[in-house]
């Protein structure tokens, strides 16, 4: 950073670079098939290994010589640590022992010594085991939690940090964390607050960029931007969120919006705010949001006058636009969309990562048993699920700071949203799954949107996917395969970053960076290897290749809405507020 | 574009979603008029009085936590907790004075921030309200019905029985009453009504109406099954300065009759104190 920089902008790089470090920590947005696992049950069904373990025991059973082998190095290096001369420590980004207390005592150090070495022993035992992939996955989880849970840092009698503020504090730290304790678990989700509840107002200090809600239906409001340059696109731009977070993660505090910036560059946008909906939307399902898209379509077109609208569907949303892509590409409309964009969203379920290989058929059918009981599935469920895919950053890291220092959880937008989901229909959580059960989206016949075929590779609009490279719930790869699906030509942008941190990458950062290339290869690792890495952040890339696409400039509207679509409050809207 | 600013805010730790219509001309110095709305309604529900009363006067409205847009607390929480935050909520959103409104549930929590807060509440409202555990109760068959959330959730359950609880008007068109409680209104959790129907058990404000000082006005409905008229009477009694209007029609007069009513508690709230007897 240049010493010239202004406050205000040190402030938003400070908060970057905190996206930076906590990227992997905030992701959590819902992969499909996750949301199908065991979300409307209890997450602790995840820890029960069942038939994968049994297929673990044997595998390792047929191995005895490796397991011999693993113990004996165990041994090994136990007895140098208990020796003192064992040279193990842990990761140097490893925050959790960056106390100078873990290498100068001597009982800490053999303590943490150990942790490290039967933490090693247990993962290796699960390579040993050469399980298939789905197994690997589900042991691997099992395996990595425990490691994770046992960790000497998460124990009040061993953490240095702590054992000084108990010191400092006479205690009080433990009374305050009990009184955390107490509150976080007293209601789901049942996991540790990552943000105060009062560390940010929807309205006040994010989701701020001026605009308007033109229409409001049972489902949605449709949020129009207030136009800020004197000449506009003609071709309006409407974004389709995801369905399980609010649509807010697109517009984050000011210069974290990726609303304001394609506002700022001349785009007229037009966002959905979808209702959070309880048991009595229990039968909205891919149909209903399906047509709601296509009524959001209209009413853009028709405030702006224009014959297309460009398309921009994130996650979930992503997955709705592109059935309803597939629908009118099957009754002949897809004339109507100027441009499709896709953010984070995996169309082919296939191997798609973690989550994947932890739902099983019959979980699934469980699951959406519970959930057609309840009407909905409870977003703060979901948070629980994913908040054990990462144990580490999401589960212990503030058991750590919350319990155990008495800290209050420092304030940071995207957690804020994180606390903050959405639930969703029964109808929905039963079309969804069976989507990434049956994978029907990657067979011209496999899914149906209002009553069409939804066959992706008729679908040739020009389209920009972009995924993040350390996203673990939409991993990269997958996201990928949807350049092969479509029919058009695609445009993949691999950001830096995970889930969320990818999408809220705004330019300024002197860290930013992405990939792309000219050709998509069938495989994904050959397109890797070809591509070029550009500094910057893809939001300008993206203003660039939409700017080339929604037509000529001509001037703002001179007010929001129209005869027909009279306002009817101003941005963020009422939806955004339900909780 | 309406008036009333919808935003969720914390107030000790707990989200609550309010709407607020600021004060404006003569009234906008004037103490704000807060809702408290009735069992397991959102603040959507109240749209029809607040349609009705004087434009220029300032509305707080808000969804109990637990119910319409408002998420659960982690705990269930008895009048005296609830009146004490609500207060905190008036501070938080800048107002020293407030007057307050209570239908039917709601009335009790007016009444418990009546005696709790007495030197921030100005004047009470107290609309088709009782006095708690220790009231003349309404028909057992009418009280079962209260006992869950379902007529709220489901609208063609309660079409079937909005007559037979609410009477009045709805008697002749139960379908105004499904409307009122589903066009615009949100849900939320079943533990959010169990909490609120929690909260009431045991607690009577019998002992201390005596003991209010504000001047309040006791609406009554002649044909309420939920909260029949004889507490209104009762209520009217004992609070030293009070006044007592009965009026023709159910438990949600005050809604589906709103222009009618909406000027009786303007005249009260407009009232100088000393007519007050």
């Amino acid at each position: 950073m240049s010493a010239a920089t202004t406050p205000a902008s040190e402030q938003a790089d400070g908060r970057m670079r905190e996206a930076d470090d906590t990227a992997d920590g905030t992701d959590s947005a819902a992969p499909l098939d996750l949301l199908l696992g065991d979300a409307a049950r209890s997450p602790l069904r995840r820890f029960v290994p069942g038939m994968s373990g049994v297929r673990f025991t044997t595998h390792l059973a047929r191995r005895p010589g490796k397991v011999a082998g693993r113990t004996k190095d165990l041994a090994v290096e136990l007895a140098r640590v208990g020796a003192g001369r064992s040279e193990l420590a842990p990761h140097e980004k490893d925050r959790r022992f960056s106390d100078e207390g873990w290498a100068k005592n001597p009982m800490l150090r053999r303590t943490l010594q150990t942790y490290l070495a039967v933490g090693e022993t247990a993962r290796g035992l699960v390579q040993d085991a050469e399980l298939d992939w789905g197994d690997d996955q589900r042991i691997g989880f099992i395996v990595d939690n425990l490691v994770e849970a046992s960790a000497p840092s998460n124990n009040p009698f061993l953490n240095p940090k702590v054992l000084k503020r108990i010191v400092d504090t006479g205690g009080g730290n433990l009374v305050e964390g009990g009184r955390r304790f107490v509150r976080d678990f007293a209601s789901a989700p049942r996991v540790p607050s990552m943000v105060e509840p009062d560390a940010f107002e929807v309205g006040t200090d994010i989701a701020v960029t001026p605009g308007a809600v033109v229409l409001r239906t049972d489902m949605f409001e449709l949020i129009q931007y207030t136009p800020q340059t004197p000449k506009v696109r003609t071709v309006p731009l409407l974004i389709v969120p995801p369905t399980i977070n609010k649509y807010y993660v697109i517009d984050l505090a000011a210069e974290r919006s990726l609303v304001e910036h394609l506002v700022a560059n001349g785009q007229q946008v037009y966002c959905i705010s979808w209702r959070n909906p309880d048991a009595r939307h229990a039968d909205w399902g891919v149909d209903s949001y399906g047509q709601a898209i296509l009524e959001a379509m209209t009413a853009a077109q028709k405030i702006a006058r224009a014959d297309q609208v460009a398309l921009f569907g994130i996650c979930s949303g992503g997955m709705l636009s592109s059935m309803v892509m597939g629908h009118l590409a099957a009754t002949g409309e897809l004339d109507r969309v100027a441009a499709f964009s896709l953010a984070v969203t995996v169309l082919d379920q296939e191997q798609a990562g973690l989550p994947s290989a932890l739902l099983s058929r019959k979980a699934a059918a469980a699951s959406v048993k519970a959930s057609q009981e309840k009407g909905y599935l409870d977003g703060r469920s979901l948070a629980e699920v994913f908040a054990w895919l990462r144990p580490n950053d999401l589960i212990w890291n503030y058991w750590v700071n919350n319990y155990l220092l008495g800290h209050a959880p420092k304030a940071f937008d995207i957690l804020y949203w994180n606390a903050d989901p959405v639930r969703m229909t029964a109808a929905m959580h039963r079309d969804f799954m069976e989507l990434a059960i049956s994978n029907g989206l990657t067979r011209p016949d496999g899914a149906r949107m209002l009553g069409s075929d939804v066959d992706l590779g008729k679908v040739d609009t020009d389209s920009y996917v972009v995924a993040g490279i350390a996203d673990h719930l939409c991993k990269w790869e997958s996201c990928y395969r949807t350049t092969q699906l479509l029919g058009g030509r695609s445009k993949f942008v691999l950001s830096t970053s995970g889930h969320i941190a990818s999408m809220v990458n705004p330019p300024g950062n002197p860290k930013a960076s992405f990939q792309t290339a000219d050709r998509n290869p069938a495989d994904s690792q050959a397109w890797l290897a070809a591509a070029s890495k550009v500094k910057g952040s893809w939001w300008d890339d993206y203003v660039g290749w939409l700017a080339e696409r929604t037509g000529p400039e001509r001037n703002k509207p001179r007010r929001l809405g129209s005869a027909a679509y009279e306002p009817v409050c101003d941005a963020p809207g009422t939806y955004v507020l339900d909780r | 574009m309406s008036r009333d600013r919808l935003r969720t805010i914390a107030v000790r730790g707990i989200q609550v979603r309010v709407s607020l219509r600021p004060g404006r001309g003569r009234l906008a110095d004037a103490p704000p008029l807060l809702l408290c709305n009735g069992i397991g309604a959102s603040l959507e529900a109240l749209q029809p009085l607040v349609d009705a009363l004087d434009p220029d006067r300032g509305v707080i409205r808000f969804d109990v936590p637990g119910v319409g847009g408002s998420p659960a607390p982690p705990f269930p929480y008895s009048m005296a907790a609830l009146s004490s935050w609500v207060t905190a909520l008036v501070a938080r959103l800048g107002h020293r004075e407030f007057d307050v409104l209570g239908l039917s549930w709601g009335g009790a929590l007016a009444q418990q921030l009546a005696l709790q807060s007495r030197r921030r509440v100005r004047r009470v409202v107290l609309v088709a309200t009782g006095t708690g555990s220790l009231m003349v109760p309404a028909h057992p068959q009418v009280l079962a019905k209260m006992l869950t959330p379902r007529r709220h959730r489901d609208p063609a359950y309660a079409r079937s029985i909005a007559a037979e609880i609410y009477g009045g008007t709805m008697r002749d068109d139960p379908e105004a009453g499904a409307r009122l409680l589903h066009a615009t209104t949100r849900s939320g959790p079943k533990r959010g009504y169990y909490y609120q129907l929690a909260a009431t058990t045991g607690w009577s404000s019998l002992p201390f109406l005596p003991l209010l000082a504000q001047p309040t006005l006791v609406l009554g409905g002649d044909d309420d099954p939920i909260v029949p008229l004889v507490n209104a009477r009762m209520i009217a009694r004992l609070v030293p300065r009070a006044r007592l209007h009965v009026y023709r029609g159910g438990h949600l007069g005050i809604l589906t009759e709103a222009r009618d009513l909406a000027p009786v508690i303007e005249r009260f709230l407009t009232d100088v104190p000393d007519q007050t007897e």
